[in-house]
């Protein structure tokens, strides 16, 4: 299997975990000139009867030998977590090789558990590397891969320097089979361990719907960031149901795409039944991934009732300010002989204008000569 | 016909106050918040935002420009028919963009007609506004005119509100409802006869006398300085502050701060112009020349505090002087030309407006930073409160003693009884 994949480009990831008491080293030769100081006897042989497997060296040559043509991909993860012990008395309890420290201490809460997104667009070769600094004896945990819930048997190395204790993951990515999630255990407890999510890109499609109105023409945009899709189909959900989108139907949806990383859905002559969501599927090597755009169709219908509606409250205004002004004109109508008493009669008939005469008029009409 | 000596100052001027807040709303608050609409137009017409941003350029450029046309139909026909007009034609415009398939649909509609209807509108009802006030016509106009910043705030997310549910057309239908309000407040604006309008003549008469008006020229110049330099800040604040090293959202807060303190500053400023004995002018040249040093300050202050005090002195001092600019008007010309001389300050003033902006822009491109912008913009106001100093009557200290009858009596003998007996009304 792993000829076949030469071509592949090689990943690397990442993972530091540090927590409790680990496991011990491996046997193998081609491990030790690898690895730093080793664990003492007895833990060793503890180590055989836990049948930890390891990758021997000449498979892994022949792994790298295969995949070297393609590009390789480092992620690291750290994670560190301060190992505490808690007296009755509530203070922390630092051990310092073998000494107890009573010290007032913050417990450091280790970032666990620890994961990393890890985007893979064409088919490489992946290696994930978890680091785990435990605070007790490294041999004694028990170092373990899974792929989702399955447990993984090989293709992966555990080796410990100083006091951090190292594990490595290899896989050939090809195809869809091999993306999920990858978790590395250190011990029992569920929370030491990292996971690594392998993921074909996203692709972004509008989060807000579109509104346009019967008859119209719209375009749809589906768009990657940083990837180019092998290819790309539309479909149109009802519900949950989704159907593929067929090209050339009368000229009514067009797809096309100014650039590799973007697809573009034309549709014409829209009518209601055109509403809905479309799903935009971006097809790679690796797997598929989706985008959604949701239109709204509407009837001319819609705004222009509010727009009537509101028309018809202007009239309405207009006639009632009108009609006041003339209800108060008619009030006013008597006064209207004789230019000699006009001022007088105005100034006592218009209280609907309030007309204020008292005090000092300050501001004059001022005709500063022409 | 009866004539009055005398505006009401109050009564059904209230009114009038009522419609021109809701006309300067309608018409500048429109076009301020304008620009929520261009991002869905270049992505729909897939124009540059410079293309469409002349929308609103034409807009206002005709609406400044055809500002004397308003006037003239006005001391034709009243104020009344002719802010109706133009509110249905400001409304049209709008109503015929939303069916637009290119760009030079919306120039032709929003642009040409909404901007002739909006020349319509806006400069009447403010000298209608001046006709029905006298003791309280400055505060009467600050009060007026803060409607163009309330509705900024307003208008702004109602639109983004109605370009998420009806799309870019159905928004801009119901704009032009909304324009349509435009016609009622016209209906409000009771026509009013003062004493001087028969002496006054007729349009082509008042535009003649006022162009050969020598204190009206100068205000006119005056005004023209002020509005030069005037909207440079607005335009640019944001940028000098992000050259300084501001995050957009803080500059952005801080022009929201400026325009609330612009609001304050009318309606005090509009207050303490008929509180304050003497002519309004001294008030209006105080304001400007205030406006023109703080504007001088702005490439001094680098602290974050001193740049937040004088952006808010900035926005409290530049709205005081508007109401007040206004209110000098109807001093020089007296209420009769009102019409005429607002029109033509207004066209005037426009020039003034639409070469501050691209001005203090190439200075800024050729010197690399605001420094200079902001020098010169204070060097026109400080210029046009300057000119100020020339009107007549500047420095009287007491009350101003000529009354009515001076108009009058320049005119026809007939009608000099008439402001006596107004006068013997006290």
């Amino acid at each position: 299997m792993m000829t076949e994949y030469s071509n592949l480009s090689l990943e690397s990831h990442n993972l530091s975990v540090t927590a409790a008491p680990i496991t011990s080293l491996p046997v193998e030769e081609e491990m030790m000139t690898k690895a730093a100081p080793i664990t003492s006897l007895p833990v060793q042989e503890e180590m055989k009867t836990k049948a930890v497997p390891i990758i021997s060296l000449p498979v892994q040559e022949e792994m790298t030998t295969k995949y070297s043509n393609l590009t390789l991909e480092s992620h690291s993860i750290s994670m560190t977590a301060m190992p505490m012990k808690e007296n009755n008395k509530g203070n922390q309890i630092c051990v310092d090789r073998g000494i107890m420290l009573q010290r007032n201490v913050t417990l450091e809460r280790p970032n666990m558990p620890a994961e990393k997104n890890i985007t893979l667009e064409r088919p490489s070769n992946v290696e994930l590397t978890c680091q785990f600094t435990p605070s007790g004896n490294l041999n004694a945990v028990n170092v373990t891969w899974k792929k989702g819930d399955k447990l993984l048997e090989d293709n992966y190395l555990v080796n410990a320097t100083g006091s951090i204790l190292y594990t490595q993951y290899r896989v050939a990515v090809i195809n869809s089979k091999q993306m999920g999630s990858y978790s590395c255990f250190f011990g029992e407890k569920k929370q030491q361990r990292g996971t690594f999510n392998l993921k074909v890109p996203e692709i972004n499609g509008k989060n807000k719907p579109l509104i346009t109105y019967v008859g119209d023409t719209v375009v749809l945009i589906c768009k990657c960031q940083d990837c180019l899709p092998l290819n790309w189909t539309w479909y149109s959900g009802n519900g949950s149901v989704q159907v593929p989108i067929g090209v050339p139907v009368n000229d009514k949806y067009v797809i096309s795409g100014k650039h590799a990383n973007e697809t573009r859905l034309k549709i014409t002559q829209l009518s209601e039944d055109d509403q809905g969501t479309y799903w935009c599927h971006a097809i790679f090597e690796l797997g598929e991934s989706e985008g959604h755009v949701e239109l709204v169709v509407l009837s001319y219908l819609v705004p222009l009732k509010a727009f009537c509606a509101i028309a018809a409250e202007v009239v309405l205004l207009v006639a009632i300010i009108l009609l006041f002004e003339m209800y108060t004109q008619k009030k006013k109508k008597p006064s209207d002989d004789g230019k000699e008493i006009e001022q007088g009669e105005q100034l006592k008939l218009d209280d609907s204008n309030g007309i204020e005469n008292s005090g000092p008029r300050h501001r004059k009409n001022e005709s500063v000569g022409q | 016909m009866a004539y009055r000596a005398e505006p009401p100052d109050g009564g059904w001027g209230w009114m009038v106050v009522l419609s021109a807040f809701f006309q300067s709303a309608l018409v500048f608050g429109v076009l301020r918040s304008f620009g929520v609409f261009f991002v869905e137009f270049v992505a729909a017409f897939e124009e540059p935002a410079a293309r469409v941003s002349w929308i609103a350029s034409i807009g206002i450029a005709v609406q400044q420009f055809g500002s004397p046309v308003g006037s003239v139909l006005s001391t034709k026909f009243g104020p009344r028919p002719v802010v109706m007009t133009g509110g249905i034609l400001a409304a049209l415009g709008m109503l015929l963009a939303s069916f637009a398939t290119s760009l030079t649909h919306l120039y032709l509609s929003i642009g040409l007609l909404s901007g002739s209807g909006w020349a319509l509108t806006f400069t009447p009802t403010l000298a209608c506004l001046s006709r029905y006030f006298s003791r309280r016509r400055s505060l009467a106009t600050g009060l007026a005119l803060t409607g163009v910043g309330l509705s900024s705030f307003a208008f702004a997310p109602l639109f983004q509100w109605l370009l998420n549910h009806y799309a870019w057309r159905g928004a801009l239908l119901l704009v032009s409802a909304l324009s349509l309000h435009l016609v009622a407040c016209g209906a409000l604006l009771r026509p009013l006869s003062l004493a001087e309008d028969p002496v006054v003549g007729g349009p082509g008469a008042q535009i003649t006398s006022l162009l050969c008006h020598g204190p009206f020229l100068r205000y006119t110049i005056a005004i023209t300085l002020i509005n030069t330099g005037y909207f440079i800040p607005y335009v640019h604040l944001v940028a000098h502050l992000r050259d300084l090293g501001w995050d957009p959202l803080p500059a952005a807060f801080l022009l929201s701060v400026a325009a609330i303190s612009d609001l304050v500053g009318r309606v005090a400023s509009g207050w303490l112009g008929d509180a304050v004995p003497g002519p309004v002018a001294r008030l209006l040249m105080l304001w400007t020349t205030l406006t023109g040093v703080i504007l001088a300050l702005y490439p001094v202050a680098e602290v974050p505090t001193g740049l937040v005090a004088l952006t808010v002195a900035y926005g409290f001092t530049s709205g005081a002087l508007t109401p007040v600019a206004f209110s000098v008007l109807p001093e020089l010309v007296g209420t009769g030309k009102i019409y005429c001389g607002l029109g033509l300050v207004q066209m005037v003033e426009s020039i003034g407006g639409l070469l501050g902006a691209p001005l203090s822009g190439y200075l800024r491109d050729v010197t690399g930073n605001y420094t200079a912008s902001f020098v010169v913009a204070g060097a026109f106001l400080l210029a046009g409160s300057g000119v100020l100093i020339t009107l007549p009557h500047f420095f009287c200290f007491s009350a101003p003693t000529s009354k009515p009858q001076d108009l009058v009596t320049e005119a026809l003998d007939t009608k000099v009884p008439l402001p006596e007996e107004g006068l013997g009304e006290d």
